[in-house]
């Protein structure tokens, strides 16, 4: 029995795929965990069992505050709305008793702030700029009168029926902010509002991407670094201590895969020293090194220079020995034979296992900033993540994946163009660097064909009749 | 159509033939090998490789070495290039030991060897450069050795780019390039499928009448011996020592159109009887019996 099309178009017992199959394949394999994470992110009744709050509001007498952006489990949340429900009530009470309470100018200002995280989700006001009680007070009258509507997130009838009470009782005794003149009686709060979401570990795609805009075009507070900043930091780090490793790495690996001599000296204990994990050293290297950038930089080099070593004499043993032979019979004497034929010989390998030990390199990278004083990409990780700011720390572990991705395909890429009889560069690389490229053919191609078409016009104008 | 063709013995030369073989004889000592012995320490006891060989080769001379499998053919080869030491024995080139490989002894491996980042020029002028030539005289002689070979337009090629017949010409040319008092080649065509290997063989004659060098060839082909030789070294195996030197009675110059004379096929038949026992064959090889056989195959 024949097999059916699609198992016999992409199913293939070890034979390649063609290139369009291929390509889109690999579009697959990055769009389907974004799809995935949409989905679970997007589609309402998967999964969301929190709401994470939009308008928050304090209670008489709960120490525990929510502000927005806050995550409350679903069931607690009715309990929230109704706590505040019932306190707005019993200021209605009061006030058509004829009591009210006074001396609410202080509360009132706090409670005027409450309307903020709409205003700053409407871009109405800067994130920094909360406590801007001026410009939050014409944003109550603007709401009030229609002059603005938010749009996300929807503000409940029920809010804006308290807003226009509010904004009564506040425009009848100022048009603008001023402390002195808030009622003395309290205002109505601002019943909670909220939406289903996921737990705060897993933030929406479109949150992740938003604020690491933010984060990432924005200049540093004061003291600290900006985000472009720790991002140099780290590369400085990984790419410091991984120089230094090969530095010493490579000409040790290669003088132990050539002579015996050194092999036997050195590769035992190096053996045994890889086994003692890298960051078991980072206090001793501290101590040693002393805070700052250079105990780091150490952290790196170790936990790479002796894999490296390894690593570089097994390739430099796996170098195809008859051409050391046919090299000799040729005349060639051991430097030489170093020089013009083990080390041109093993360069492409070399390389390679220089692209995997720089993925290595980058694991260290990630210890090695918390060590000492914490620094780099890293800290910031790891002092957003205590504050559980998950869609803060998201960008940066993508930004670290993307970098290491990108330099390891693009050295892939480079690796045919330096090596061309080494075999072609990795075949995702090929189909990155041409669609990033196709333009420019295209470009290049158009031109080519102006320039025969016009050729071909000029022959023919100039060929006689 | 039954005819017995009668075969002259291989020994009967013509009397050309017979004064080229005198003339060679005569000619200086271009590799003497004296009581050759290697043995090889294996878990299983001491192995001997090869036992007490000795044979000269004059100058200007092609000779074939050929044996069953197992004879040390290789071996014996690696030692004369220096690649392995003897545990007994001498090599004397032009007269004087040698140890260890050098340029005055080149080599051309069965495997393709050329250095693959290097390109074709590049590879030939290895040898030069290596023995402190400077780019321009290397690179100068690289050519015209390229040209000898008839590649001269694939000199900027890479190995890759090559076919398989290509890359041993250039691996010729660079062993031809240091310009090396014997040449000694390891199967260098066992590699290469039928049609390429003749043209090759074709080839090689060619190179040794214009370039003033002494081959020797290792090969399992008794055609091939037979083809290229002035004199065929035929050895035992277990433990590898000298059968017989055959001389090869075919005049030179020497074309395809020879390999039905009746000297060459007698040379041809004589060497087979020596590697091949009569009645030998029968034994060694275990026969199938189908159940279900087609009577005009059987």
């Amino acid at each position: 029995m024949a097999r059916p099309g699609i198992l016999r178009d992409w199913f293939l017992i070890r034979s390649d795929l063609p290139q369009s199959r291929a390509l889109a394949l690999t579009l697959i394999s990055f769009l389907l965990p974004l799809a995935l994470w949409c989905f679970v992110s997007y589609v309402p009744w998967i999964w969301h069992p929190d709401v994470k709050i939009e308008i928050s509001a304090e209670r008489e007498g709960v120490t525990t505050v929510f502000t927005a952006g806050d995550h409350v489990s679903k069931g607690f949340f009715p309990e929230f709305e109704k706590a505040v429900r019932d306190e707005n009530a019993a200021v209605i009470a009061a006030r058509t008793a004829g009591t009210p309470e006074t001396g609410a100018r202080r509360k009132n200002q706090k409670l005027l702030r409450q309307i903020s995280p709409v205003a700053v989700a409407n871009g109405w006001l800067d994130y920094r700029d909360t406590q801007n009680d001026a410009a939050l007070y014409h944003i109550w009258r603007d709401l009030a009168t229609g002059a603005k509507v938010s749009k996300e997130p929807k503000i409940t009838a029920e809010n804006l029926e308290i807003i226009r009470s509010n904004w009564t009782m506040l425009s009848a005794l100022s048009a603008d902010f001023e402390f002195k003149k808030l009622p003395e009686e309290p205002l109505l709060k601002l019943v909670p509002q909220g939406k289903p979401a996921n737990p705060v570990y897993l933030p929406e795609p479109d949150d992740v991407l938003r604020t690491g805009i933010r984060d990432f075009t924005a200049s540093a507070p004061e003291g600290e670094l900006t985000m472009k900043q720790r991002y140099q930091a780290s590369l400085r780090v990984i790419l410091l201590g991984f120089f230094w490793a090969c530095v010493i790495g490579i000409p040790l690996g290669i003088l132990c895969g050539v002579f015996d001599f050194f092999s036997k000296l050195i590769e035992p204990f190096v053996d045994f020293f890889r086994y003692m994990p890298a960051p078991t050293f980072s206090t001793l290297l501290v101590a040693v090194l002393m805070a700052g950038e250079a105990p780091k930089i150490a952290l790196v080099f170790i936990g790479t220079v002796f894999q490296m070593v390894l690593v570089i004499s097994k390739t430099t043993r796996l170098l195809d020995p008859s051409l050391l032979e046919a090299a000799q019979t040729l005349g060639a004497k051991p430097r030489q034979l170093l020089k013009n034929v083990v080390i041109p010989g093993i360069l492409p390998n070399l390389y390679n296992d220089l692209r995997i030990l720089l993925g290595w390199a980058w694991t260290w990278l990630v210890i090695a900033e918390l060590i000492g004083m914490k620094s780099g990409l890293t800290e910031f990780i790891e002092t957003q993540g205590r504050f559980r700011n998950f869609d803060r720390v998201f960008p940066v572990i993508i930004l670290i994946g993307v970098t290491g991705f990108v330099t390891d395909q693009f050295l892939s890429w480079l690796h045919g163009l330096l090596f061309p009889w080494a075999g072609k560069s990795g075949r995702l690389s090929r189909g990155i660097f041409s669609v990033i490229t196709w333009p420019f053919r295209m470009i290049a191609e158009g031109a080519r064909e102006r320039i025969a078409a016009t050729e071909a016009t000029s022959s023919d104008r100039s060929r006689p009749h | 159509m039954s005819s017995t063709i009668t075969l002259p013995s291989y020994l009967e030369q013509t009397p050309e033939v017979a004064a080229r073989f005198a003339r060679l004889r005569e000619r200086p000592v271009a590799l003497e090998v004296k009581g050759l012995t290697k043995h090889f320490d294996t878990p299983r006891g001491r192995v001997t490789a090869l036992n007490d060989v000795s044979f000269t080769v004059h100058k200007r001379e092609l000779m074939c070495v050929i044996g069953p499998s197992g004879c040390g053919k290789s071996t014996l080869v690696r030692i004369l290039a220096g690649l392995e030491t003897a545990s007994s024995g001498d090599v004397l080139v032009a007269g004087s030991p040698v140890s260890g490989p050098g340029p005055d002894r080149g080599m051309v491996f069965q495997g393709y060897t050329l250095f693959p980042w290097l390109s074709v020029k590049e590879n030939v002028m290895f040898g030069p450069k290596m023995a402190g030539k400077s780019s321009y005289s290397a690179e100068t002689e690289a050519r015209e050795w390229i040209s000898l070979v008839g590649l001269s337009r694939f000199e900027n090629a890479y190995p890759h780019q090559l076919s398989g017949g290509m890359k041993q010409r250039v691996a010729i040319a660079r062993a031809l390039a240091n310009q090396p008092r014997v040449l000694f080649m390891d199967e260098p065509f066992g590699a290469l499928d039928a049609q390429t290997r003749c043209n090759m063989q074709s080839y090689l004659l060619e190179i040794w009448k214009n370039v003033d060098i002494t081959i020797v060839f290792i090969t399992h082909d008794l055609d091939e011996a037979v083809y290229l030789s002035d004199r065929i070294l035929v050895l035992d195996a277990n433990p590898g020592r000298v059968h017989e030197i055959v001389e090869v009675p075919v005049p030179r110059p020497r074309s395809e159109s020879q390999l039905f004379d009746p000297s060459f096929m007698a040379t041809r038949k004589h060497i087979d009887e020596i590697m091949h026992p009569p009645g030998q064959e029968q034994k060694d090889t275990p026969v199938m019996r189908l159940a279900v056989s087609d009577p005009d195959v059987v």
